[in-house]
């Protein structure tokens, strides 16, 4: 009782101290001639942080809300008149819960069978099973073709192949996340994109106000403007032509204008490269996303790519450039760039192949090759960084082909040794090491990078200084090394992380996708991509907070850089691809409200089809005896 | 796709790692980035070295003792009190590690974590980030000039509310115009350090009152048992010796006198781990934080001690050493019927602060209630009967004096470490001055200048 009193005391004192202080607090207001922009900055700084959390529940809820409609290819029909669906271009038949189409009977192997489509319609591959396959009766050698009418039959079980047309009928897979979702899904990109762009517009204000004083403004207005420009070609593009989900795009979108926002503050005269390295990077992404819809088209790509990759280290190991202490730029006179950058796509689609070469091959030999032939050339030309991310991509792609934990272990223990003897022997490694989880007391030395960013950090708060108001811009690779301790401290901690988590988002959703993959080929290359975002978010960021050691990698779509930007769009092209859904046509609506109600209505059929569905072929998933005899 | 769909995890299992370490950094920022913030490179906060405050620095009495002036700082118009509060404010450029600027100087800044360093329209001044500091310059400046110019330190503190109204270390020097601190390595010897806080000084017989805490509690019938004290004992080759022969005294006139071979046998009879015990309990071996600024550790490490050793130990000449003002809260603690009232140096606490610091108990019984009302009628009595009433007029004060051999044929240490027994200024002190010879005569009369000054001013708020 006695503290509430004080309590009560102590806050009547302080609300008549305010009181008293208002007059003076005024006063001393004016006492600087008051800017307008200051007081632009003042309001919108409380803004920002709000939009961008907003932009990002509206950009990433609608993509987790359903598992995609997939549409069914063909049918096995077993005799006693049961339609086991095909739901992807490549399906695995055996015993194994694993497989796509469970067939528990004694005599199928675990991995009987693919039952794949390709260039030259349907095809039946054998995975070494025990009773083999017969196609009308004719015993298999190792693959051949089916048509539809074709009785296929894996050891003496028997089904009739029927092939459909295309996205004859689609089913939509289960989603236990879907009733909490569902309340999310009635975001209308429309307004997201709104946000965004009031958010871009707002920002390249800030960014413009605070770059007045010092005879750089004039570069900035006109590549933000193109920008927001060619953002909203692209989106009326979409919108009117295509029919899957934009939301990935308009995440995208936002990191890209945050990424503007960073180049104004540090170097404002290459701020129109930086747009142009935008625009082409979604020229990119539009033309790898056209290629690969076809998977035949996307593994001649890949040859290609692999070729051109080997082309370029080469390049690189012999006109290479110096820069912080790695060889790894080319100047072509009119262009200087970073060749592995482009190195990480080819090196991404290497790691690909389809689920039947996956599963009777299991041969890694070629890829393994191609990845010590990246991280050998990568270790010569120093770059410590960038050779720890294509190990850790190589390490989840050929755990995505393989499987095989012990042989992934094998390696890794290998490599630890490796780095274990590289950070011993290469005196510039080991001084990174030195530094590590002690940069403060090597805070002007080796521990300077780290040391600022955190100052820079802590100095933004939760909702930072101001765009172009900060000071960790004056540190040498603050534009490409530091720039998450830039958002913190120009923009905040909120806008920061929300910009972090953008990046992580894609590696869940990548994972949310994996189900509804048509191909193993878009499946390994998602992951694969997503990886590749993942470990060098970490190295980045963790990196430039004394949580990793600092490696000077770039993060995704944030730091400056061309090379690096129009490489981050031709893997997001990789996650676009293995996203088969599309939107449902009410969401390009306008009136919320209105179709709120329909909504509502049609989610409910969904559902209850859904269900019936599922109790019609629950028999492949569960291994009931009693269901397996009614297949006999 | 079920078995990539499996395998994916992998990817997964990347994502969950890159989560795990932005919470670490998370977790980082909350707890540090005040520290971050305060480095002196930082450009939002500091011009050429100096923090830029906000706020300014008040005394109890609201005079300010810091403010930023176009970017310069200003200290307090007097010279004297400018040196005697130097510690607990600090110099411009951080070099006192306890200081308020330092310590506080993320809210001096107006730094927080919502707005970081955010300044509107450049601005200079946040009465937010203002401070009222517990302590009144007068008496700080009375303590200054007590020292006269000797080295040692001077800490009041009301062992009621924990208030610290005197804080003074010297040397000191004045933060406007800095003296040449290299080039007079004597003279400024240890500067930069705030005695009270931050230092620990053998604590000589003011530890007696702890051997006496342990002797009330495990010695049966103390109060009735004599000594006798021929002027020395050898105890296992050890020779323990007094000033005088004090002959046949009893328990209460040995504390008074200080009687080393009475304590001596006293130590012996409680033995080392129960010594040990009652050491730890009155603060020794533990860093207490005044408003998180953590003090020194005073050291006792009694529990092997024999014979010889623990007969010094419990007249506080063995390893010992106390730190001002750890011990001048185990005073307190006595004053305060035996409950340790943290210290605080913050009058003003803001919101969160004040909320919690009305939360955490406003203190933690260190002694018994019986015990600690023997040791005051013993302390009362040692003002009686050896310091002089007439000294201490109308102080009530209970005090014991140390004076502590340091060796090396230097003048020891003078400790005085008591309270006033009066309920309308219930305050607790210590005062050390290095190699003063004696306790009684040279730290208490330092002592009596403060408290008398520290009275008058309390009674006029």
């Amino acid at each position: 009782m006695g503290f509430a009193m004080e309590s009560v005391k102590h806050y009547y004192g302080k609300m008549v101290d305010l009181m008293d202080n208002i007059g003076a607090t005024i006063g001393i207001y004016l006492s600087n001639p008051l800017e307008l922009s200051e007081f632009y900055t003042f309001i919108v700084r409380w803004i920002f942080p709000v939009l961008a959390v907003l932009i990002f529940f509206r950009c990433t809820l609608p993509l987790l809300r359903d598992r995609g409609y997939n549409q069914i290819w063909g049918y096995l029909d077993t005799k006693n008149g049961y339609r086991i669906p095909l739901k992807h271009w490549e399906n695995s038949i055996g015993r194994s819960k694993l497989s796509d189409i469970v067939i528990n009977l004694p005599f199928i192997s675990r991995s009987h069978a693919v039952l794949s489509y390709g260039e030259k319609g349907w095809i039946v591959t054998d995975l070494g099973s025990k009773g083999g396959i017969k196609i009308n009766g004719e015993m298999l050698e190792k693959s051949g073709v089916v048509q539809s009418g074709d009785t296929v039959s894996f050891a003496g079980a028997d089904f009739l192949f029927v092939s459909a047309e295309e996205g004859h009928e689609i089913i939509e897979i289960e989603n236990k996340l879907h009733r909490i979702i569902n309340f999310f899904s009635t975001f209308r990109y429309r307004k997201t994109f709104l946000m965004i762009l009031i958010f871009q517009l707002l920002g390249g204000l800030q960014i413009y106000f605070a770059s007045l004083g010092e005879g750089v403004s004039g570069s900035i207005p006109i590549p933000i403007g193109l920008f927001i420009l060619v953002e909203c070609i692209y989106f009326f593009l979409l919108s009117r032509f295509s029919q899957k989900y934009l939301e990935l795009e308009l995440l995208i979108f936002f990191l890209c204008g945050l990424n503007l926002f960073i180049v104004a503050a540090v170097y404002p005269g290459q701020l129109m490269k930086q747009t142009i390295a935008i625009i082409l990077g979604i020229i990119v992404y539009a033309m790898i996303q056209f290629i690969i819809k076809d998977v035949g088209r996307g593994r001649k790509l890949k040859y290609i790519l692999v070729f051109c990759a080997l082309i370029l280290i080469l390049l690189n190991l012999t006109v290479g450039e110096s820069r912080f202490g790695a060889k790894n730029w080319i100047d072509l006179g009119f262009i200087t760039f970073q060749p592995m950058e482009f190195v990480k796509v080819a090196f991404v689609l290497a790691g690909t192949a389809t689920l039947d070469k996956l599963l009777t091959t299991r041969n890694l030999t070629a890829f393994i090759g191609f990845s010590g032939i990246c991280i050998g050339a990568l270790i010569i030309m120093r770059d410590l960084g960038t050779s720890v991310i294509f190990f850790t991509a190589f390490l989840v792609i050929a755990f995505m082909r393989s499987g095989d934990i012990r042989t992934i272990a094998l390696i890794s223990s290998g490599a630890a040794l490796g780095a274990f003897a590289v950070i011993t022997f290469l005196p510039y490694v080991a001084s990174r090491f030195e530094a590590w989880g002690n940069v403060w007391e090597y805070a002007d030395t080796i521990g300077y990078q780290q040391t600022r960013t955190m100052i820079a950090a802590a100095s933004g708060g939760f909702l930072g200084v101001g765009g172009g108001k900060g000071y960790l811009v004056g540190i040498p690779a603050a534009d490409t090394d530091l720039v998450f301790g830039i958002l913190c401290e120009e923009w905040g901690l909120i806008i920061a992380l929300t910009a972090v988590m953008s990046i992580i988002f894609l590696s869940f959703l990548v994972m949310f996708l994996m189900k509804g993959c048509k191909s193993s080929f878009y499946a390994i290359s998602a992951c694969g991509a997503a990886s590749i975002y993942m470990i060098q978010t970490a190295l980045n960021v963790l990196g430039s907070l004394d949580i990793l050691p600092l490696t000077g990698v770039t993060l995704p779509f944030l730091s400056n850089g061309g090379s690096s930007m129009v490489v981050c769009w031709a893997l997001l092209a990789f996650i676009k691809a293995a996203d088969e859904r599309q939107r449902p046509a009410l969401l390009d609506g306008d009136e919320e409200d209105e179709i709120e109600e329909d909504e509502i209505n049609v989610t409910a059929e969904q559902s209850s089809r859904g269900k019936y569905e599922d109790e019609d072929y629950d028999y492949k998933d569960e291994d009931d005896e009693e269901r397996a005899v009614l297949l006999r | 796709m079920k078995i990539l769909t499996k395998r994916a995890y992998a990817l997964l299992g990347l994502s969950v790692l890159l989560i795990a370490g932005i919470f670490v950094f998370i977790i980082k920022y909350i707890n540090n980035a005040s520290d971050w913030v305060q480095h002196p490179t930082n450009k939002h906060l500091f011009i050429n070295g100096q923090l830029q405050t906000t706020g300014k620095i008040f005394d109890r009495k609201g005079e300010t003792l810091l403010q930023t002036v176009e970017g310069v700082h200003k200290y307090h118009s007097d010279l004297t009190v400018r040196k005697a509060v130097m510690h607990a404010i600090g110099d411009s450029y951080g070099n006192i590690v306890t200081s308020a600027q330092v310590a506080f100087g993320d809210r001096l800044s107006g730094w927080n974590l919502v707005n970081g360093a955010y300044r509107f329209n450049a601005q200079r001044y946040k009465p937010g980030s203002d401070m009222t500091l517990t302590l009144d310059a007068e008496v700080c400046a009375e303590a200054y000039k007590a020292m006269n110019g000797r080295k040692g330190a001077v800490g009041v503190y009301n062992y009621k509310t924990g208030e610290i109204i005197c804080m003074v270390s010297t040397p000191t020097f004045d933060p406007e115009n800095r003296p040449d601190i290299m080039g007079n390595p004597d003279k400024y010897e240890g500067v930069y350090i705030n005695r009270l806080l931050s230092a620990a000084y053998t604590p000589g017989s003011v530890f007696k009152l702890v051997t006496a805490e342990a002797a009330i509690e495990t010695i049966q019938e103390i109060d009735s048992r004599t000594f006798e004290c021929r002027g020395e004992k050898i105890i296992d080759g050890d020779r323990v010796t007094c000033p005088t022969s004090h002959g046949n005294i009893t328990f209460k006139q040995a504390l008074a006198n200080s009687c080393n071979v009475a304590f001596a046998e006293i130590a012996l009879e409680i033995g080392s781990s129960t010594l040990q015990k009652y050491a730890d309990k009155a603060g020794f071996n533990s860093s207490y934080k005044v408003d998180g600024i953590s003090t020194f550790v005073g050291k006792a490490d009694i529990s092997d001690a024999e014979g010889g050793e623990l007969a010094w130990a419990g007249i506080g000449q063995y390893s010992n050493t106390a730190n001002p003002m750890n011990f001048m809260t185990y005073v307190g603690a006595i004053a305060n019927d035996g409950v340790r009232v943290s210290p605080t140096i913050i009058k003003n606490h803001n919101g969160i602060s004040s909320l919690l610091s009305g939360l955490v108990s406003k203190g933690d019984r260190v002694i018994a209630k019986e015990t600690a009302a023997i040791l005051e009628m013993m302390m009362r009595n040692n003002t009686i009967e050896v310091y002089g009433e007439r000294n201490f007029e109308g102080l009530e004060l209970c005090a014991k004096s140390g004076t502590a051999e340091v060796g090396g044929g230097l003048t020891p240490h003078a400790w005085f470490a008591g309270y006033m027994d009066r309920d309308d200024c219930p305050l607790a002190f210590v005062v050390i001055v290095e190699n003063g010879g004696s306790g009684s005569k040279v730290a208490g009369s330092v002592a009596g200048k403060v408290l008398r000054k520290a009275v008058d001013r309390i009674l006029i708020e």
